[in-house]
Order: structure tokens, then sequence, then C-alpha cells
């Protein structure tokens, strides 16, 4: 894989529920999360479960075809603002399908594809909006944090074309 | 109970407006407008112990910067109401969930009916229906006057208004049955009050159109101290009967059995598991199905019946 992406938005929310809160700079704990987020904390929705989700990605380019509404599966475009999605960073030009199981690098952190994100009914009532189906397969990517550090909105995103010796699926 | 997002608003002003009943005005720590709301809309106003209690918004849904509820302290209530009446102090820190309206307006003349604190879902309404001069009446019953709310009605309601006070000898009685048979027949109906007041106007109404009658209910979400029964599950394709103890769900009984059911969450909130029942007593405990929704279909990850449930499998 040979691409170049970038780190849009970093989105967290402290408790289930709660609204997004907007970050210019996050903490990301290789093993636990970004500081501050429900999941780092584990007060999350999904935080009884045990899963990867150390941090959440989704790809600027879905959001864009939901509001196209490509393909036109839902009746009409679908507006979600990357404060809305509920996944923690919003990316360009990052094929997050392709890296479950791979390293990847945004800034000096270094992230694992750990699962694809599945889109839910839990979002769907949160927005009221049927985004159920229109995210089908592009509703993100769950990751692990194997190298923590600092990152920040604008920061450069790589492959690294490694596998991951975490669990994947 | 639906899941809605949950915002930390502050605690802006509170007016005390009689003894037992306060507003409470909340902005948004950061932004400068709250979400839109429509007429009849509430909000979740989450407790410190973590419970939950719809409140009507009582502002303006055209003035976004702020929200607004009125709250009765009842001393003999679920706790709710006092908390908010003792603790939410100006400056204090609230979580307080996006609106969502289950009671809302619908094109034509509309008479309102109010039973003590239940009218705060109808003073928005009957703004609204005012300002497009579809205001047919508003009836206010109460114990004892309260003008703090007779004031806020009056400024909209110019000569429709109508109160009618219990404890009070010289105030007149809402004789309901007089009022409801000298309406048009294509006026609606909004009725928000005690259960008595409702069940009153559903017993006088049974013969109008359902389409013309509106009622807001605030749904207590009841099971959550039930303590668990078994029960048995049917399931309808291949007409077997299985048990479901106190301590397991209906999904973990149909695995055992064999049956294949995608599940994801197992707490009733990411909607893999949904299926339908065609007959059953359903106690629902999942956060997502709407009531209509659930007139026909369970989360067997969580949800539990009454005797027994059967299952469209």
């Amino acid at each position: 894989m040979s691409w170049t992406g970038k780190l849009l938005h970093i989105h967290i929310a402290p408790e289930a529920s709660h609204e997004m809160e907007e970050l210019t700079e996050a903490q990301l704990v290789a093993g636990k999360g970004i500081v501050g987020d429900r999941y780092y904390l584990g007060r999350g929705t999904y935080s009884p479960k045990p899963d990867c989700r150390e941090v959440t990605l989704i790809e600027r380019e879905a959001l864009d075809a939901l509001c196209r509404d490509d393909p036109p599966m839902q009746g009409a475009a679908i507006n979600v603002d990357p404060g809305e999605h509920r996944r923690n960073l919003t990316v360009e030009g990052v094929p997050l399908n392709h890296l479950v199981g791979y390293r990847f690098q945004i800034g000096d952190v270094i992230l694992s594809g750990g699962r694809l994100n599945f889109p839910c009914r839990y979002l769907e009532n949160l927005l009221e909006r049927p985004v159920f189906l229109p995210l089908y397969n592009r509703s993100g990517l769950n990751c692990w944090i194997e190298k923590g550090g600092v990152i920040r909105p604008g920061d450069a995103i790589i492959p690294l074309n490694e596998v991951t010796d975490k669990p994947h699926r | 109970m639906s899941v809605r997002i949950i915002m930390k608003l502050l605690v802006e002003k509170r007016e005390q407006l009689d003894d037992d009943l306060v507003r409470v005005w909340f902005r948004h720590r950061m932004r400068p407008q709250l979400p839109k709301w429509t007429p009849g809309a509430h909000v979740d106003v989450r407790l410190d112990d973590g419970k939950i209690r719809q409140y009507s918004l009582t502002s303006d849904p055209n003035d976004l910067a702020r929200y607004a509820i009125t709250v009765k302290r009842e001393g003999d209530g679920r706790g709710g109401s006092a908390f908010i009446y003792d603790h939410f102090t100006e400056g204090s820190q609230v979580r307080v969930s996006m609106p969502r309206n289950n009671f809302k307006l619908v094109p034509g003349k509309g008479v309102l009916i109010a039973g003590g604190i239940g009218v705060t879902p109808l003073i928005s309404m009957g703004r609204a229906l005012s300002q497009i001069k579809m205001l047919e009446s508003f009836h206010f019953c109460a114990k004892t006057s309260r003008p703090s709310i007779e004031e806020v009605l009056s400024q909209f309601c110019e000569g429709s208004l109508s109160t009618y006070f219990s404890n009070d000898p010289d105030s007149h009685r809402l004789n309901l049955a007089s009022l409801i048979e000298n309406l048009s027949s294509d006026l609606h109906i909004y009725c928000c009050g005690p259960e008595r007041l409702m069940s009153e106007v559903k017993y006088l109404t049974s013969d109008w159109n359902p389409d013309q009658l509106h009622f807001e209910t605030f749904n207590i979400s009841g099971d959550q101290d039930q303590k668990a029964e078994p029960f048995d599950v049917t399931v309808s394709s291949t007409g077997e009967t299985l048990r479901v103890s106190e301590s397991q769900s209906i999904l973990d009984v149909l695995r055992v059995a064999g049956y294949v059911i995608p599940s994801s969450c197992r707490q009733g909130i990411c909607g893999t598991c949904e299926c339908r029942y065609t007959s059953g007593d359903v106690i629902h405990r999942d956060s997502i199905l709407s009531p209509d929704e659930r007139q026909d279909r369970i989360m067997p990850c969580v949800s539990r019946a009454r005797v027994s449930v059967t299952l469209d499998l």
C-alpha cells in the first residue's frame, strides 16, 4: 500500500451518549485509548463488552457519500457532521477497510486495524437519521494503539505495511 | 425510553415562580445555539444518581440560545422534581438530552386541555397555534390558581384561555362533557395532565377520529426495578417451546437450543438481534425500539415476557 492521508478531526466524549467534544490535540495511550474518552475511561456504551475500541476512525469520503445520497438507499441525502458520527478520528485519503490487521501511523502514533466498525441502531437512534444501511461496510475502523503519543488535526497518515500481532478479524 | 445524545448545559437562570414551582433556564457551555426543537418537545434530565426524568421545554422554540423547563416540586414524587428544585442552582452544570417530540402539533385548529403541571408541553404548543391563529381554546385546570403560569398563557391566549381551580370556591369547574360535546368535529384536542383527566377526555371522545386526539404521557422506564420472572418462548417455525429462567435471556436459551441469531452488544442498544414476535405480553427492556416497533418486534438479548411469547423465527 502506498498512500498518504490526513487527520481532519479528533472527537471524544466523556461518557456514553454524551455529546462529542472536538480536540485540537489528543494524547493516545497504548493499550488504553484517547485520554478523556469514554472508552479510555471504561464508560462507553460498549465498554462492558471486551472488544477492540481503543480508538475509532471513519473516512470523510464515506460521510461525503451519505451527504450525496450515494448510493440512494435511504431516500434522501443525510448530513452527518464530524462531531456526530461518534468515531474519534475523521480522516481523509485513508482506505480504512484495507487496514484490518495492518499497522499505520498518524504523526508519531502507531495504530493497527482490529476490525471494521459496524453500523448500529444505537447511532441511528441517537441521530434520528437512518444511517444504518448507508454506513454498511464504510462505518469505519476500530483500532488498537500500538505506540502512543500526541496527534493533531492535519497530521499525515501513512501505511507501515506491517502485519500486526494484535487480534484482528 | 430511547437513547439520545446528552449535553452538558449550564443553569443560566432560576426563577422561583411559586412556593413549589421553579423555571430553570439552560444554555450550552460552548455553543451559542442549542439544537432545534418543535412545540411539545421534551428533554431527559439526568440526575446525579443516574436516574432520568423527562421535562417539557417551556421556552420559545425560536430562541435557541436557551432552553427552559418548569418544574413543580412533588414532595411525594419519585424524587426527580425535588432534586432539580433543590440542586439546580445558577451556574451549576447539568446533563440534559437533546430534545425529542412525542406530542407534535398537526395541521388544524386545536383545543388544549391541561391539568396541573401537565400544562408544561401545552405552553409552547398553545403559543405556536396562537401565532398562526389556530388556537381554538386553552383550558387550564389546577387545584389552586397559578398566577405565574396564567401570566405566561395569557400572553398568547388572548380571549381563548379558561382557568378552573378546584380549591377555589369562586372558580368554575371544567365540565369536560359539555366542552367536548360542543366542539366542532374538525378540531384537534391536545391533552396533558393527571391520568384521571386524560382518561375522562379519552372516554368522552371515544367516537372521535383517533387522529384528532393527542395525549402526552411520560414513560417511566418501569421495568428497571422489576424482578425477572421465568417464562416460555415458542419458535413459530418449529413449534418448539423453551423455558427462559429468571437468570437467562431469550437469546441465551435460543442459542443453547441451536438457533442461530446474530447479536452484538447484548445490552439492547445495537439492534443486531432484533426479531419479530407474533403473540405474547412482552416486557421491552431495550433502548432503541419505538412504541410502534414494539408492537411486533423484540430485542431478545434483554427483553422478556409475562408467561409466554411466540417469536417469528
